[in-house]
């Protein structure tokens, strides 16, 4: 964990990083709370689903105290990453707790594909962008699992389809990854924003 | 315990919400060290981590022909790839994204639009996140089936590989043949010229100057 106990002393220097760290925080707050919406959004849809919500409110308890403890990391000037991770996991497990099995497997699954989304898109070094697509597909594979073992338990087709899924990643992962050394020895870096061979 | 013991003890309800919940904490948190590790071979080896936990999920799910695959393919091949790759890179990036200094005299929706422009992937996501999530949830929507899980899942996953699915498993393999020796052919370090056509080339150069000496004289 990253103390800023120095900038705590010159207050001048601690300005803009908390401008900065104020930012990435309304953010991750600003997901959670459209995550609570959503799950208001989500259990309008079944009947009494409200009033479940209301009812055990022990999931609610827990999550903000996960907050807290959020914002306790915060106010020491704790690692954003430890508050990102915090934020997440109280969404998955807030908007989780009350549904049924595969319904969790299927939300666990959007949120490592929307994670290997969010990394595709971010990252500058190129083998990172492929083990984001690399966790996307191992979403994909989650996903079809649960399908076959909560859907089709006697024919397993979601594990047929996983088993090609697999055969194909292997696949893109060889070639990718030729590919992005070529494009090292051309070029002599990883950066994404630096592969302009195509451009007119 | 044996085997049989544990898949019971497994199967309970309580267990595998208590099961599922350890296991995707670990998930979340090896994910996000995975995006957000600024050492890019760290997260390399945290993806291992990842791979392992959905391994793990597999068997809560009771696919354990899928979790071994799991563990061979991603957890030690695809990992062992990525990681040579890094090696074989150089992952330092030559200048860290210069930080948009945040002017202090800018309104705040100006401010909130600015970090709106440079999270956009993640606000991307995260709305993807919730549409999926909306999308899925909700009681009764998915026909689930209560049926216990097959005892014999390697027998059923074999023959349906054989005899229903036997020319999409060729193709695979055709598919990974191909894709083997692509890579083998892209990644291969062949020189930009052909060594042979150096002395060709001489030769010739030195005949046209030869020709010329000729014409001027």
């Amino acid at each position: 964990m990253i103390t800023q106990q120095q900038s705590v002393v010159a207050p001048n220097a601690l300005k803009p990083k908390t401008t900065k760290l104020g930012i990435n925080l309304a953010i991750a707050y600003s997901v959670f709370a459209a995550a609570v919406v959503g799950t208001f959004a989500g259990k309008s849809f079944a009947p009494n689903g409200f009033e479940l919500v209301v009812a055990n409110h022990y999931d609610l308890w827990f999550c903000v105290g996960l907050a807290l403890v959020g914002w306790v990391f915060r106010s020491v000037g704790g690692h954003k990453g430890a508050i990102i991770t915090m934020t997440i996991l109280s969404c998955f497990i807030i908007l989780t707790l009350n549904q049924g099995q595969l319904v969790r497997y299927l939300s666990l699954s959007a949120l490592l594909f929307s994670m290997g989304m969010y990394g595709m898109g971010q990252s500058r070094n190129a083998v990172r962008v492929l083990i984001s697509i690399e966790l996307m597909l191992n979403a994909v594979n989650l996903n079809l699992i649960a399908f076959s073992r909560y859907v089709d338990p006697i024919q397993l087709k979601g594990q047929l389809f996983a088993i090609f899924v697999l055969t194909v990643a292997a696949a893109e992962a060889a070639v990718g990854l030729a590919i992005v050394l070529q494009l090292y020895r051309n070029t002599s870096t990883v950066d994404m924003n630096r592969f302009n061979l195509l451009k007119w | 315990m044996s085997y049989d013991n544990l898949t019971a003890l497994l199967s309970l309800p309580v267990m595998e919400t208590w099961m599922f919940y350890v296991l995707s904490a670990l998930a979340i948190c090896l994910g996000v060290g995975v995006l957000h590790d600024r050492v890019v071979i760290r997260s390399g080896f945290i993806l291992i981590g990842v791979f392992g936990t959905i391994a793990g999920f597999f068997l809560l799910l009771s696919a354990q022909f899928l979790a071994m695959a799991q563990i061979m393919i991603y957890a030690v091949a695809i990992t062992l790839v990525v990681v040579i790759a890094l090696m074989l890179t150089n992952p330092r990036l030559e200048a860290e994204r210069t930080a948009e200094p945040d002017d202090d005299n800018m309104p705040a929706m100006a401010k909130f639009f600015a970090s709106c422009k440079r999270n956009m992937t993640l606000w991307i996501s995260a709305f993807s996140f919730i549409t999926l999530y909306v999308a899925i949830s909700g009681e009764n929507r998915w026909p689930v089936a209560g049926l216990p899980v097959a005892k014999d899942q390697v027998k059923v996953i074999g023959e349906a590989l054989t005899t229903t699915y036997s020319i999409p498993f060729e193709f695979s393999s055709v598919l990974l043949l191909a894709a083997l020796m692509g890579a083998i052919m892209i990644a291969k370090n062949e020189p930009l010229h052909d060594p042979d056509e150096e002395p060709k080339k001489a030769i010739e150069d030195s005949k046209t100057q030869e020709n010329n000496l000729a014409l001027t004289r």
